[in-house]
């Protein structure tokens, strides 16, 4: 049985995945890559969640992980998408090159 | 089980590290598989089976599937990795200050009652959701899938509703943006 001491330990880790993709996100240039900096980001508010509601002797820290594993899934189908137009476009896949929206 | 958790989120940190700094982007991918199968094993041991599955079967499995298959299909060439100087520092102490704060708070700013049952104080102890508690001892005995569902159909019930138009617009968006466009028709 996992005691309450765990807990700063799992808020730590939750963290350091949080900052690590966040920096992915600023520092890598493949959008793929970028991506799944961001699926990390979103891992670690679920570990968060999940910690919360252990212990807190609550169900709703699942509800809310479940939640945003659901947005995720829908995120990577949209942004997935998107990746495949620029590439049929023939452009480089680089996040520096993809500035339309700012013409 | 302390010992187990302890090296399972080693590793979660690890291959986390991996996702971000591998040049070859299958690499960050296959990182990134074995850190969400790592945060899957968090789940179970934090007492959310549901969770556990959903996060195998939709994330390494569904998510990763479609990541690695569009890794395979644009195949896009290994990043240059930028020079190690100055400005490294700064995200290495970013990551580092944001850990140990957080972890330093949460070790010194938490207070825990009932023998940590309750877990921490934030809200008052006499608040009306006190008295839907759901201790892992007892979520056990009715069943977590059970539980979870019990709470996702009743007082979740519009997120949940909510969510399955999300889930609509996104597979009309991915149709809508990979669809080939027919010059004259």
């Amino acid at each position: 049985m996992l005691t309450t001491d765990v807990f700063p330990y799992l808020l730590g880790l939750s963290a350091f995945m949080f900052s690590l993709g966040a920096a992915g996100v600023l520092i890598r240039r493949n959008p793929l890559v970028v991506f799944m900096c961001i699926e990390l980001m979103l891992n670690a508010g679920n570990v968060a969640l999940v910690a919360y509601g252990r212990f807190l002797n609550s169900q709703e820290g699942q509800i809310f992980a479940f939640m945003v594993i659901v947005v995720a899934a829908a995120e990577v189908v949209v942004g997935l998408a998107i990746m495949t137009t620029i590439f049929r476009l023939g452009r480089k896949l680089d996040v520096d090159d993809l500035s339309e929206l700012n013409e | 089980m302390t010992l187990l958790l302890g090296i399972v989120m080693l590793l979660a940190a690890i291959s986390a590290l991996g996702v971000v700094l591998s040049r070859q982007t299958l690499y960050s991918a296959l990182s990134l598989v074995v850190t969400l199968s790592m945060v899957a094993v968090i789940f179970l041991l934090l007492n959310a089976q549901f969770l556990f599955a959903v996060q195998i079967i939709i994330y390494a499995g569904a998510v990763m599937v479609l990541f690695v298959f569009i890794i395979a299909l644009l195949n896009p060439e290994a990043e240059d990795r930028p020079a190690f100087d100055w400005r490294s520092w700064i995200g290495i102490a970013a990551v580092a200050g944001i850990t140990i704060l957080v972890f330093v708070t949460a070790r010194n700013g938490i207070t825990y009652n009932d023998g940590g049952l309750r877990g921490a104080q934030i809200g008052r102890v006499s608040d009306p959701y006190h008295t839907f508690s759901f201790p892992p001892d007892a979520v056990n005995a009715a069943g977590n899938v059970q539980t979870v569902a019990g709470q996702l159909f009743t007082t979740f019930i519009l997120p949940f509703e909510i969510t399955s138009l999300l889930l609509l617009v996104a597979a009309i968006g991915a149709v809508y943006l990979t669809r080939r466009e027919h010059s004259g028709s």
